[in-house]
């Protein structure tokens, strides 16, 4: 599957290439506007999926923002960085022990090794 | 060679404890390879680590408040001291590991019943995880109870031996 590579504060994710619907930049996008939990993106309210939060550290002013599409809605993930696109196998992305998380839900699909260290592949349809 | 009534055990070092697992809960011990760390977690869970293709989820017990009878112990330097190695446990169709310092082959020698001993006057372990001490040469080191650790960090209780890897969410691949 192809997956783009971002970062957000000290980690680095991925997300699956073919749910990006686009990749905005706040600085450009006039039609583009914050709140606290959401954005409204040309009259639509949005979700924001706050990762900063996730990982516990304070959201920056990201640079970009990934306009991402699940199954049932769509969502916006403000990144600090992309960094590429790679092909990675299916078979290569090992699923996350469930009991690790207080809570039922998915947020990442799985994980896999990218380079030196794992990484985070984000799950759309579970945060979406 | 193990006398009669011995069992071997492994031994590590966490925050200012020594403590020990049987070494039949133990599959292997390896130095800390980079773990990522995974939003929304337990606070005690350190991160994942890939290990053999399995995610590992690797658990920092210094993080653990239950664990501790008193304040969580801290290092010389102030802050707790990370793990130099993963002490990796089979526990049913769970895989995990522990993060933990000084791993090393204990004997205990005749055992007690368990919780007979009880922890040590001093000992920062919280009793509830203890089933046994074991004298050692350099001072004591406390035996853990994996049924009650393990049950308490959230890791599905030990069934049927079988392998893990179907154990964790839907897999991506479809295995």
């Amino acid at each position: 599957m192809k997956l783009l590579m971002v970062s957000v504060g000290k980690a680095r994710y991925a997300v699956q290439a073919d749910a990006v619907r686009q990749i905005l930049d706040p600085a450009q996008e006039t039609d583009l506007h914050l709140e606290e939990s959401q954005a409204v993106f040309r009259g639509e309210r949005i979700p924001l999926i706050d990762l900063h939060a996730a990982a516990g550290e304070r959201r920056g002013l990201s640079p970009l923002y990934l306009l991402l599409e699940g199954a049932r809605r769509r969502a916006i993930v403000p990144v600090d960085g992309t960094e590429a696109i790679r092909e990675v196998p299916a078979t290569d992305i090992a699923p996350l022990p469930p009991f690790i998380f207080p809570r039922p839900g998915r947020a990442f699909r799985g994980v896999f090794s990218d380079g030196h260290a794992p990484r985070l592949l984000l799950d759309q349809d579970g945060i979406l | 060679m193990i006398g009669p009534g011995a069992a071997w055990l492994i031994s590590f070092r966490v925050g200012g404890a020594e403590a020990a697992l049987p070494l039949g809960v133990v599959r292997e011990v390896v130095a800390r390879p980079p773990v990522v760390r995974v939003p929304g977690s337990h606070s005690f869970v350190s991160g994942v680590a890939l290990h053999g293709g399995v995610a590992l989820p690797v658990y920092d017990l210094l993080q653990f408040s239950p664990f501790w009878s008193g304040p969580r112990p801290v290092a010389e330097g102030g802050m707790a001291a990370p793990g130099e190695h993963l002490i990796v446990c089979d526990w049913g169709e769970a895989r995990l590991a522990l993060l933990g310092d000084r791993v090393d082959l204990l004997e205990q020698a005749g055992a007690g019943p368990a919780g007979e001993a009880g922890p040590e006057r001093g000992c920062a372990v919280s009793h509830e995880f203890v089933s046994d001490v074991v004298r050692r040469d350099d001072g004591s080191v406390v035996l853990l109870d994996p049924d009650r650790l393990f049950a308490s960090l959230g890791v599905p209780a030990a069934g049927p031996p079988g392998a893990m890897e179907g154990a964790g969410e839907d897999d991506p691949a479809g295995r």
